[in-house]
Protein backbone atom coordinates (compact mmCIF):
# COMPACT_ATOMS: atom_id res chain seq x y z
CA UNK A 1 0.00 0.00 0.00
CA UNK A 2 1.00 3.44 -0.43
CA UNK A 3 2.00 5.44 2.68
CA UNK A 4 -0.15 8.60 2.50
CA UNK A 5 2.04 9.69 5.45
CA UNK A 6 -0.69 11.01 7.68
CA UNK A 7 -2.81 12.90 5.32
CA UNK A 8 -5.24 9.57 4.62
CA UNK A 9 -8.14 10.56 7.29
CA UNK A 10 -7.86 14.17 5.22
CA UNK A 11 -7.62 13.11 1.88
CA UNK A 12 -10.91 11.05 2.89
CA UNK A 13 -12.29 13.99 4.31
CA UNK A 14 -11.73 15.87 1.00
CA UNK A 15 -13.20 13.21 -0.60
CA UNK A 16 -16.80 13.94 1.11
CA UNK A 17 -16.58 17.42 0.37
CA UNK A 18 -16.16 16.64 -2.88
CA UNK A 19 -19.02 14.58 -3.35
CA UNK A 20 -21.02 16.51 -1.16
CA UNK A 21 -20.60 19.29 -3.41
CA UNK A 22 -21.03 17.44 -6.37
CA UNK A 23 -24.31 16.17 -5.12
CA UNK A 24 -25.62 19.19 -4.16
CA UNK A 25 -24.42 21.48 -6.98
CA UNK A 26 -26.09 18.68 -9.16
CA UNK A 27 -29.44 19.18 -7.42
CA UNK A 28 -29.56 23.11 -7.45
CA UNK A 29 -28.45 22.22 -11.60
CA UNK A 30 -31.45 20.30 -11.94
CA UNK A 31 -33.78 22.64 -10.68
CA UNK A 32 -32.64 25.59 -12.19
CA UNK A 33 -32.51 23.52 -15.28
CA UNK A 34 -36.30 22.53 -15.28
CA UNK A 35 -37.00 26.22 -14.36
CA UNK A 36 -34.82 27.29 -17.34
CA UNK A 37 -36.13 25.00 -19.74
CA UNK A 38 -40.05 25.95 -18.25
CA UNK A 39 -39.26 29.85 -18.94
CA UNK A 40 -37.98 29.45 -22.40
CA UNK A 41 -41.12 27.35 -23.16
CA UNK A 42 -43.48 29.54 -21.86
CA UNK A 43 -45.13 31.94 -23.94
CA UNK A 44 -44.45 34.54 -21.58
CA UNK A 45 -42.11 37.19 -23.80
CA UNK A 46 -40.53 38.15 -20.03
CA UNK A 47 -39.84 34.62 -19.00
CA UNK A 48 -38.20 33.86 -22.06
CA UNK A 49 -36.10 36.93 -22.46
CA UNK A 50 -34.58 35.84 -18.85
CA UNK A 51 -34.03 32.03 -19.42
CA UNK A 52 -32.43 33.11 -22.53
CA UNK A 53 -30.09 35.77 -21.26
CA UNK A 54 -29.39 33.31 -18.27
CA UNK A 55 -28.29 30.29 -20.64
CA UNK A 56 -25.72 33.05 -23.00
CA UNK A 57 -24.11 34.62 -19.74
CA UNK A 58 -23.05 31.46 -17.90
CA UNK A 59 -21.89 29.57 -21.49
CA UNK A 60 -19.72 32.75 -22.36
CA UNK A 61 -17.81 33.38 -19.17
CA UNK A 62 -15.41 31.16 -17.96
CA UNK A 63 -16.49 28.82 -15.05
CA UNK A 64 -13.61 30.12 -12.65
CA UNK A 65 -14.35 33.70 -13.25
CA UNK A 66 -18.20 32.92 -12.53
CA UNK A 67 -16.98 31.64 -9.42
CA UNK A 68 -14.41 34.36 -8.57
CA UNK A 69 -17.17 36.87 -9.46
CA UNK A 70 -20.05 35.24 -7.21
CA UNK A 71 -17.96 34.63 -4.59
CA UNK A 72 -15.93 38.19 -3.65
CA UNK A 73 -18.77 40.06 -6.13
CA UNK A 74 -21.44 38.60 -4.02
CA UNK A 75 -19.23 39.01 -0.74
CA UNK A 76 -19.14 42.60 -1.33
CA UNK A 77 -22.76 42.81 -2.41
CA UNK A 78 -23.79 41.64 0.83
CA UNK A 79 -21.38 43.75 2.58
CA UNK A 80 -23.18 46.48 0.56
CA UNK A 81 -26.30 46.14 2.19
CA UNK A 82 -25.35 45.26 5.35
CA UNK A 83 -23.27 48.16 5.90
CA UNK A 84 -26.44 50.30 4.09
CA UNK A 85 -28.68 48.63 6.93
CA UNK A 86 -26.46 49.97 9.69
CA UNK A 87 -26.56 53.45 8.49
CA UNK A 88 -30.40 53.40 7.89
CA UNK A 89 -31.85 51.14 10.74
CA UNK A 90 -28.67 50.96 13.00
CA UNK A 91 -29.33 47.00 12.20
CA UNK A 92 -25.73 45.37 13.11
CA UNK A 93 -25.65 41.94 11.19
CA UNK A 94 -22.97 40.26 9.49
CA UNK A 95 -22.92 37.48 6.95
CA UNK A 96 -19.62 36.20 5.61
CA UNK A 97 -20.32 33.61 2.88
CA UNK A 98 -19.73 30.72 3.77
CA UNK A 99 -17.11 28.42 0.84
CA UNK A 100 -19.32 25.46 0.66
CA UNK A 101 -22.43 27.68 0.03
CA UNK A 102 -20.82 30.24 -2.18
CA UNK A 103 -19.58 26.63 -3.97
CA UNK A 104 -22.91 24.92 -4.03
CA UNK A 105 -24.34 28.30 -5.57
CA UNK A 106 -21.55 28.78 -8.24
CA UNK A 107 -21.68 25.26 -9.82
CA UNK A 108 -25.01 24.96 -9.37
CA UNK A 109 -25.67 28.06 -11.63
CA UNK A 110 -23.31 27.05 -13.72
CA UNK A 111 -24.67 23.74 -14.72
CA UNK A 112 -28.41 24.75 -13.99
CA UNK A 113 -28.19 26.59 -17.84
CA UNK A 114 -25.72 23.72 -19.35
CA UNK A 115 -28.88 21.25 -17.82
CA UNK A 116 -31.86 24.08 -19.08
CA UNK A 117 -30.86 23.41 -22.52
CA UNK A 118 -30.52 19.41 -21.75
CA UNK A 119 -33.89 20.04 -20.31
CA UNK A 120 -35.60 22.01 -23.21
CA UNK A 121 -35.14 19.69 -25.89
CA UNK A 122 -35.96 16.82 -24.23
CA UNK A 123 -39.21 18.27 -23.60
CA UNK A 124 -40.00 19.30 -26.73
CA UNK A 125 -38.98 15.71 -27.99
CA UNK A 126 -41.83 13.96 -25.96
CA UNK A 127 -44.48 13.40 -28.71
CA UNK A 128 -47.12 16.55 -28.20
CA UNK A 129 -50.13 13.62 -29.05
CA UNK A 130 -50.02 12.35 -26.23
CA UNK A 131 -49.32 15.83 -24.08
CA UNK A 132 -52.98 16.50 -26.04
CA UNK A 133 -54.28 12.92 -24.87
CA UNK A 134 -53.64 14.05 -21.56
CA UNK A 135 -55.56 17.47 -21.58
CA UNK A 136 -58.43 15.40 -23.05
CA UNK A 137 -58.65 13.30 -20.39
CA UNK A 138 -58.74 16.55 -18.15
CA UNK A 139 -55.42 16.40 -16.99
CA UNK A 140 -54.23 19.81 -14.92
CA UNK A 141 -50.79 21.12 -16.30
CA UNK A 142 -49.00 19.85 -13.09
CA UNK A 143 -50.35 16.26 -13.35
CA UNK A 144 -49.21 16.04 -16.88
CA UNK A 145 -46.09 17.49 -15.95
CA UNK A 146 -46.04 14.52 -13.18
CA UNK A 147 -47.53 11.57 -15.22
CA UNK A 148 -46.43 12.20 -18.90
CA UNK A 149 -44.23 15.36 -19.39
CA UNK A 150 -41.30 14.23 -16.94
CA UNK A 151 -41.20 10.72 -17.55
CA UNK A 152 -41.20 10.57 -21.47
CA UNK A 153 -38.78 13.59 -21.11
CA UNK A 154 -36.39 11.42 -19.40
CA UNK A 155 -35.67 9.27 -21.54
CA UNK A 156 -34.45 11.88 -23.95
CA UNK A 157 -32.72 13.94 -21.13
CA UNK A 158 -30.47 11.41 -19.38
CA UNK A 159 -27.99 11.32 -21.98
CA UNK A 160 -26.93 15.27 -22.21
CA UNK A 161 -27.67 14.93 -18.04
CA UNK A 162 -24.94 12.25 -17.56
CA UNK A 163 -22.35 14.21 -19.53
CA UNK A 164 -23.14 17.33 -17.68
CA UNK A 165 -22.62 15.49 -14.19
CA UNK A 166 -19.49 14.14 -15.60
CA UNK A 167 -18.07 17.44 -16.18
CA UNK A 168 -19.86 19.28 -12.72
CA UNK A 169 -17.89 16.70 -11.21
CA UNK A 170 -14.58 17.73 -12.38
CA UNK A 171 -15.34 21.11 -12.14
CA UNK A 172 -15.77 21.10 -8.16
CA UNK A 173 -11.97 21.27 -8.31
CA UNK A 174 -12.44 24.70 -8.89
CA UNK A 175 -13.38 25.39 -5.45
CA UNK A 176 -10.18 25.06 -4.15
CA UNK A 177 -9.47 28.74 -5.51
CA UNK A 178 -11.82 29.83 -3.00
CA UNK A 179 -10.60 28.04 0.08
CA UNK A 180 -12.47 25.25 0.23
CA UNK A 181 -10.93 22.15 1.53
CA UNK A 182 -11.76 19.43 -0.96
CA UNK A 183 -9.55 16.82 -2.37
CA UNK A 184 -7.62 18.26 -4.56
CA UNK A 185 -6.52 20.83 -2.08
CA UNK A 186 -5.64 18.44 0.21
CA UNK A 187 -3.59 16.34 -2.66
CA UNK A 188 -2.13 19.86 -3.48
CA UNK A 189 -1.21 20.87 -0.01
CA UNK A 190 0.04 17.05 1.10
CA UNK A 191 2.59 17.61 -2.38
CA UNK A 192 3.99 20.20 -1.41
CA UNK A 193 5.01 19.28 1.92
CA UNK A 194 6.56 15.81 1.39
CA UNK A 195 7.55 16.36 -2.27
CA UNK A 196 5.65 13.57 -3.28
CA UNK A 197 3.24 14.58 -5.41
CA UNK A 198 1.77 11.08 -7.09
CA UNK A 199 1.71 9.36 -3.88
CA UNK A 200 -1.42 12.14 -3.21
CA UNK A 201 -2.53 12.67 -6.81
CA UNK A 202 -3.20 9.12 -8.04
CA UNK A 203 -5.36 8.53 -5.32
CA UNK A 204 -7.49 11.40 -6.19
CA UNK A 205 -7.58 10.33 -9.89
CA UNK A 206 -8.64 7.14 -8.88
CA UNK A 207 -11.54 8.34 -6.11
CA UNK A 208 -12.48 10.75 -9.35
CA UNK A 209 -12.50 7.72 -11.58
CA UNK A 210 -14.30 5.70 -9.16
CA UNK A 211 -17.25 7.80 -8.62
CA UNK A 212 -17.89 8.40 -12.58
CA UNK A 213 -17.94 4.92 -13.01
CA UNK A 214 -20.45 4.45 -10.43
CA UNK A 215 -22.25 7.39 -11.90
CA UNK A 216 -21.88 5.47 -15.14
CA UNK A 217 -23.51 2.47 -13.40
CA UNK A 218 -26.81 4.57 -12.49
CA UNK A 219 -27.02 6.31 -15.65
CA UNK A 220 -27.12 3.43 -17.44
CA UNK A 221 -30.00 2.08 -14.74
CA UNK A 222 -31.83 5.49 -15.15
CA UNK A 223 -31.80 4.90 -18.76
CA UNK A 224 -33.09 1.08 -19.42
CA UNK A 225 -35.82 2.34 -16.41
CA UNK A 226 -36.75 5.36 -18.77
CA UNK A 227 -36.51 3.44 -21.94
CA UNK A 228 -39.28 1.12 -20.75
CA UNK A 229 -42.37 1.01 -23.67
CA UNK A 230 -40.03 2.59 -26.13
CA UNK A 231 -36.86 -0.25 -25.84
CA UNK A 232 -34.91 -1.92 -28.48
CA UNK A 233 -37.52 -4.43 -30.99
CA UNK A 234 -36.01 -7.42 -30.56
CA UNK A 235 -36.94 -8.10 -26.82
CA UNK A 236 -40.40 -7.29 -28.30
CA UNK A 237 -40.67 -10.42 -30.99
CA UNK A 238 -44.41 -11.58 -29.88
CA UNK B 1 -88.22 12.60 -22.23
CA UNK B 2 -88.63 14.47 -19.13
CA UNK B 3 -86.65 17.43 -18.53
CA UNK B 4 -82.46 15.99 -18.59
CA UNK B 5 -80.18 18.30 -20.26
CA UNK B 6 -78.65 17.39 -23.44
CA UNK B 7 -75.14 15.60 -23.23
CA UNK B 8 -73.82 18.24 -25.24
CA UNK B 9 -75.06 21.37 -26.92
CA UNK B 10 -73.05 23.66 -29.40
CA UNK B 11 -74.30 27.10 -30.28
CA UNK B 12 -72.90 29.36 -33.09
CA UNK B 13 -69.24 27.92 -32.76
CA UNK B 14 -66.93 29.95 -34.66
CA UNK B 15 -63.26 29.48 -34.67
CA UNK B 16 -60.15 31.67 -36.46
CA UNK B 17 -56.96 30.84 -37.36
CA UNK B 18 -55.49 34.05 -37.30
CA UNK B 19 -57.13 35.95 -40.23
CA UNK B 20 -58.71 32.43 -41.83
CA UNK B 21 -62.08 31.42 -40.22
CA UNK B 22 -62.07 28.22 -40.16
CA UNK B 23 -65.38 27.22 -38.25
CA UNK B 24 -67.97 29.72 -39.41
CA UNK B 25 -70.80 29.30 -37.38
CA UNK B 26 -71.67 25.48 -36.60
CA UNK B 27 -74.51 24.16 -34.20
CA UNK B 28 -74.85 20.56 -33.35
CA UNK B 29 -77.47 18.84 -30.65
CA UNK B 30 -76.56 15.49 -28.95
CA UNK B 31 -79.26 14.26 -27.33
CA UNK B 32 -78.59 11.02 -25.16
CA UNK B 33 -77.82 8.05 -27.84
CA UNK B 34 -77.27 9.72 -30.62
CA UNK B 35 -74.39 8.90 -33.25
CA UNK B 36 -73.63 12.36 -35.22
CA UNK B 37 -71.50 11.85 -38.00
CA UNK B 38 -69.60 14.76 -39.20
CA UNK B 39 -68.24 14.25 -42.83
CA UNK B 40 -66.42 16.54 -45.35
CA UNK B 41 -63.78 16.75 -47.36
CA UNK B 42 -59.75 17.18 -45.96
CA UNK B 43 -59.72 21.05 -44.42
CA UNK B 44 -63.48 21.31 -44.16
CA UNK B 45 -63.18 21.82 -40.31
CA UNK B 46 -64.36 18.33 -39.20
CA UNK B 47 -61.02 17.93 -36.53
CA UNK B 48 -61.42 21.70 -35.14
CA UNK B 49 -64.85 21.73 -34.63
CA UNK B 50 -64.46 18.21 -32.85
CA UNK B 51 -61.22 19.55 -30.75
CA UNK B 52 -63.43 22.97 -29.85
CA UNK B 53 -66.12 20.78 -28.43
CA UNK B 54 -63.37 20.03 -25.36
CA UNK B 55 -61.67 23.16 -26.09
CA UNK B 56 -58.56 21.70 -27.29
CA UNK B 57 -58.55 24.78 -29.45
CA UNK B 58 -60.32 27.85 -28.12
CA UNK B 59 -63.38 29.10 -30.14
CA UNK B 60 -63.59 32.31 -30.85
CA UNK B 61 -67.31 32.66 -30.40
CA UNK B 62 -70.19 30.81 -29.23
CA UNK B 63 -71.09 28.88 -27.01
CA UNK B 64 -70.67 25.13 -25.36
CA UNK B 65 -72.92 23.60 -23.33
CA UNK B 66 -72.17 20.23 -21.56
CA UNK B 67 -74.60 18.26 -19.62
CA UNK B 68 -76.85 21.60 -19.08
CA UNK B 69 -73.58 23.21 -17.76
CA UNK B 70 -72.78 26.35 -20.02
CA UNK B 71 -68.60 26.68 -20.04
CA UNK B 72 -67.79 30.30 -19.06
CA UNK B 73 -65.22 32.25 -21.23
CA UNK B 74 -63.51 35.38 -20.64
CA UNK B 75 -61.41 37.92 -22.50
CA UNK B 76 -57.58 38.17 -22.43
CA UNK B 77 -54.75 39.43 -24.18
CA UNK B 78 -54.15 36.11 -26.22
CA UNK B 79 -57.62 35.92 -27.11
CA UNK B 80 -61.21 34.04 -25.57
CA UNK B 81 -60.14 32.00 -22.69
CA UNK B 82 -62.01 29.61 -20.32
CA UNK B 83 -63.00 31.74 -17.60
CA UNK B 84 -62.51 28.96 -15.18
CA UNK B 85 -60.12 26.03 -16.25
CA UNK B 86 -61.47 23.42 -12.98
CA UNK B 87 -64.68 23.58 -15.07
CA UNK B 88 -62.99 22.73 -18.11
CA UNK B 89 -60.84 19.90 -16.56
CA UNK B 90 -64.21 18.54 -15.16
CA UNK B 91 -65.90 19.01 -18.84
CA UNK B 92 -63.07 17.15 -20.37
CA UNK B 93 -63.59 14.71 -17.77
CA UNK B 94 -67.05 14.07 -19.27
CA UNK B 95 -66.09 14.26 -23.13
CA UNK B 96 -63.57 11.60 -23.71
CA UNK B 97 -61.75 11.57 -27.17
CA UNK B 98 -60.23 8.74 -29.53
CA UNK B 99 -57.62 10.17 -31.62
CA UNK B 100 -56.50 9.19 -34.90
CA UNK B 101 -53.47 8.79 -34.12
CA UNK B 102 -54.18 6.67 -30.98
CA UNK B 103 -52.06 8.80 -28.58
CA UNK B 104 -51.88 6.25 -25.70
CA UNK B 105 -48.94 6.94 -23.45
CA UNK B 106 -46.04 5.35 -24.57
CA UNK B 107 -44.32 4.63 -21.02
CA UNK B 108 -47.26 2.93 -19.70
CA UNK B 109 -48.51 -0.63 -20.36
CA UNK B 110 -52.61 -0.84 -21.91
CA UNK B 111 -53.40 -1.16 -18.16
CA UNK B 112 -51.59 1.97 -16.96
CA UNK B 113 -53.97 3.74 -20.10
CA UNK B 114 -56.89 3.00 -19.10
CA UNK B 115 -56.49 3.48 -15.18
CA UNK B 116 -54.69 6.46 -15.87
CA UNK B 117 -57.31 9.18 -15.57
CA UNK B 118 -59.66 7.23 -13.75
CA UNK B 119 -57.36 7.13 -10.65
CA UNK B 120 -55.50 10.59 -11.56
CA UNK B 121 -58.30 12.95 -12.65
CA UNK B 122 -61.54 11.24 -11.44
CA UNK B 123 -59.88 9.47 -8.03
CA UNK B 124 -61.73 6.25 -8.49
CA UNK B 125 -60.03 3.83 -5.96
CA UNK B 126 -56.89 2.25 -7.91
CA UNK B 127 -58.35 -1.31 -7.24
CA UNK B 128 -61.88 -0.21 -8.62
CA UNK B 129 -60.37 1.10 -11.74
CA UNK B 130 -58.21 -1.87 -12.03
CA UNK B 131 -61.33 -4.13 -12.25
CA UNK B 132 -63.14 -1.92 -14.55
CA UNK B 133 -60.25 -1.45 -17.05
CA UNK B 134 -59.77 -5.23 -17.06
CA UNK B 135 -63.69 -5.59 -18.12
CA UNK B 136 -63.05 -2.70 -20.74
CA UNK B 137 -60.00 -4.18 -22.33
CA UNK B 138 -61.96 -7.92 -22.12
CA UNK B 139 -64.46 -6.11 -23.79
CA UNK B 140 -62.67 -4.97 -26.86
CA UNK B 141 -60.52 -8.22 -26.73
CA UNK B 142 -57.73 -6.97 -25.26
CA UNK B 143 -57.63 -9.00 -22.13
CA UNK B 144 -54.67 -10.61 -22.80
CA UNK B 145 -52.75 -7.65 -23.92
CA UNK B 146 -53.14 -5.70 -20.77
CA UNK B 147 -49.41 -5.58 -19.43
CA UNK B 148 -48.54 -4.70 -23.13
CA UNK B 149 -46.88 -1.06 -24.18
CA UNK B 150 -48.50 0.26 -27.16
CA UNK B 151 -45.80 -0.06 -28.86
CA UNK B 152 -45.54 -3.92 -28.85
CA UNK B 153 -48.87 -3.42 -30.32
CA UNK B 154 -50.59 -3.20 -33.89
CA UNK B 155 -52.29 -0.45 -34.80
CA UNK B 156 -55.95 -1.73 -34.68
CA UNK B 157 -55.30 -2.88 -31.06
CA UNK B 158 -53.59 0.56 -29.98
CA UNK B 159 -56.73 2.17 -31.29
CA UNK B 160 -59.03 -0.63 -29.39
CA UNK B 161 -57.00 0.48 -26.43
CA UNK B 162 -57.77 3.54 -26.89
CA UNK B 163 -61.44 3.09 -27.24
CA UNK B 164 -60.79 1.16 -23.82
CA UNK B 165 -59.05 4.11 -22.32
CA UNK B 166 -62.29 6.35 -23.33
CA UNK B 167 -64.84 4.25 -22.16
CA UNK B 168 -62.83 3.92 -18.54
CA UNK B 169 -63.89 7.45 -17.62
CA UNK B 170 -67.69 6.85 -18.18
CA UNK B 171 -68.13 9.62 -20.90
CA UNK B 172 -71.37 11.36 -21.46
CA UNK B 173 -70.21 11.71 -24.83
CA UNK B 174 -67.43 9.96 -27.16
CA UNK B 175 -65.47 12.07 -29.86
CA UNK B 176 -63.75 10.51 -32.22
CA UNK B 177 -61.68 11.93 -34.70
CA UNK B 178 -61.03 10.07 -37.61
CA UNK B 179 -60.62 6.75 -35.72
CA UNK B 180 -59.60 3.96 -38.25
CA UNK B 181 -58.06 6.56 -40.84
CA UNK B 182 -54.67 5.36 -39.94
CA UNK B 183 -55.10 1.91 -39.58
CA UNK B 184 -54.09 -0.56 -42.47
CA UNK B 185 -57.09 -1.82 -44.38
CA UNK B 186 -57.38 -5.70 -42.76
CA UNK B 187 -57.58 -3.19 -39.17
CA UNK B 188 -60.38 -1.31 -39.74
CA UNK B 189 -63.20 -3.67 -39.23
CA UNK B 190 -62.01 -5.01 -35.54
CA UNK B 191 -62.18 -1.17 -34.63
CA UNK B 192 -65.31 0.00 -36.59
CA UNK B 193 -67.32 -3.38 -34.80
CA UNK B 194 -66.19 -1.71 -31.13
CA UNK B 195 -68.25 1.09 -32.53
CA UNK B 196 -71.47 0.00 -34.00
CA UNK B 197 -71.34 -1.69 -30.66
CA UNK B 198 -70.79 1.06 -28.57
CA UNK B 199 -73.78 2.62 -30.93
CA UNK B 200 -75.85 0.05 -30.13
CA UNK B 201 -75.39 0.20 -26.27
CA UNK B 202 -76.81 3.55 -26.13
CA UNK B 203 -73.79 5.61 -26.06
CA UNK B 204 -73.63 9.06 -27.47
CA UNK B 205 -70.56 9.36 -29.79
CA UNK B 206 -69.72 12.52 -32.15
CA UNK B 207 -67.51 11.04 -34.73
CA UNK B 208 -65.54 12.28 -37.69
CA UNK B 209 -65.30 9.72 -40.33
CA UNK B 210 -64.67 8.70 -43.95
CA UNK B 211 -66.74 5.29 -43.31
CA UNK B 212 -69.82 6.10 -45.56
CA UNK B 213 -70.73 2.65 -44.11
CA UNK B 214 -70.15 3.26 -41.06
CA UNK B 215 -72.22 6.62 -40.93
CA UNK B 216 -75.12 5.00 -42.82
CA UNK B 217 -75.77 2.31 -40.28
CA UNK B 218 -75.21 3.80 -37.28
CA UNK B 219 -75.32 7.38 -36.97
CA UNK B 220 -78.73 8.93 -35.93
CA UNK B 221 -77.62 12.32 -37.81
CA UNK B 222 -75.25 13.48 -40.41
CA UNK B 223 -73.33 16.54 -40.97
CA UNK B 224 -71.55 17.34 -44.35
CA UNK B 225 -69.44 20.39 -43.46
CA UNK B 226 -67.60 22.50 -46.18
CA UNK B 227 -65.31 25.32 -45.60
CA UNK B 228 -65.85 25.44 -42.14
CA UNK B 229 -70.42 25.61 -42.63
CA UNK B 230 -72.91 22.65 -42.47
CA UNK B 231 -74.09 22.45 -46.02
CA UNK B 232 -76.62 19.32 -45.56
CA UNK B 233 -77.51 17.82 -42.02
CA UNK B 234 -80.18 15.54 -41.20
CA UNK B 235 -80.77 11.54 -40.64
CA UNK B 236 -78.04 9.48 -43.12
CA UNK B 237 -81.26 8.26 -45.75
CA UNK B 238 -81.88 12.04 -46.69
CA UNK B 239 -78.64 13.02 -46.25
CA UNK B 240 -76.59 10.05 -47.73
CA UNK B 241 -79.08 8.63 -49.35
CA UNK B 242 -80.60 11.63 -51.05
CA UNK B 243 -77.84 14.43 -51.17
CA UNK B 244 -79.36 18.08 -52.48
CA UNK B 245 -76.35 19.98 -53.26
CA UNK B 246 -74.49 19.44 -55.95
CA UNK B 247 -71.17 19.41 -53.97
CA UNK B 248 -72.16 16.53 -51.84
CA UNK B 249 -73.32 14.31 -54.51
CA UNK B 250 -69.92 14.69 -55.82
CA UNK B 251 -68.27 13.87 -52.43
CA UNK B 252 -70.31 10.72 -52.08
CA UNK B 253 -70.30 9.74 -55.40
CA UNK B 254 -67.47 6.92 -56.24
CA UNK B 255 -64.52 7.46 -56.43
CA UNK B 256 -62.68 6.60 -59.90
N1 LIG C 1 -53.41 24.75 -35.54
C1 LIG C 1 -53.79 25.30 -36.73
N2 LIG C 1 -53.24 26.46 -37.14
C2 LIG C 1 -53.62 27.02 -38.31
N3 LIG C 1 -54.52 26.51 -39.14
C3 LIG C 1 -55.10 25.35 -38.79
C4 LIG C 1 -54.76 24.68 -37.58
N4 LIG C 1 -55.50 23.54 -37.48
C5 LIG C 1 -56.26 23.50 -38.60
N5 LIG C 1 -56.03 24.58 -39.39
C6 LIG C 1 -56.70 24.89 -40.66
O1 LIG C 1 -58.09 24.82 -40.45
C7 LIG C 1 -58.73 24.24 -41.56
C8 LIG C 1 -59.56 23.05 -41.10
O2 LIG C 1 -58.70 22.03 -40.67
P1 LIG C 1 -59.21 20.68 -40.02
O3 LIG C 1 -60.18 21.00 -38.98
O4 LIG C 1 -58.03 19.88 -39.66
O5 LIG C 1 -59.96 20.00 -41.26
P2 LIG C 1 -60.41 18.49 -41.45
O6 LIG C 1 -60.28 17.77 -40.16
O7 LIG C 1 -61.81 18.60 -41.94
O8 LIG C 1 -59.52 17.92 -42.50
C9 LIG C 1 -57.65 23.86 -42.55
O9 LIG C 1 -57.59 24.87 -43.52
C10 LIG C 1 -56.40 23.85 -41.72
O10 LIG C 1 -55.29 24.20 -42.49
MG1 LIG D 1 -59.08 16.07 -39.61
Amino acid sequence: MIDLQGYGPRLLEGALVTIELALLSLVVAIFLGLLTASAKMSRSWLLHKIGTLYTTVIRGVPDLVLMLLLFFGGQIGINMVTDWLYDRFGIDIFININEFVAGVITIGLIFGAYMGETFRGAFLAVDSGQIEAGRAYGMSEALMFRRIRFPQMMRHALPGLSNNWMVLLKTTALVSIIGLTDMVRVAAEASKATHEPFTFLIPVAVIYLLIASVSEWIFARLQKRYNVGFGEADEWNN
Amino acid sequence: MVDTPLPLEVRNLKKRFGSNEVLKGLSLQAHQGDVITLIGASGSGKSTFLRCMNLLEQPNEGELIVHGETIRFKETRHGREPADWQQVVNMRAKLSMVFQNFNLWAHMTLLENVIEAPVHVLKKPRKEAIEHGRALLDRVGLLERADYYPMQMSGGQQQRGAIARALAMDPEVMLFDEPTSALDPELVGDVLKVMRDLAKEGRTMIVVTHEMAFAKDVSSQVMYLHQGMVEEAGPPAEVLGNPRSERLKQFLAPKH
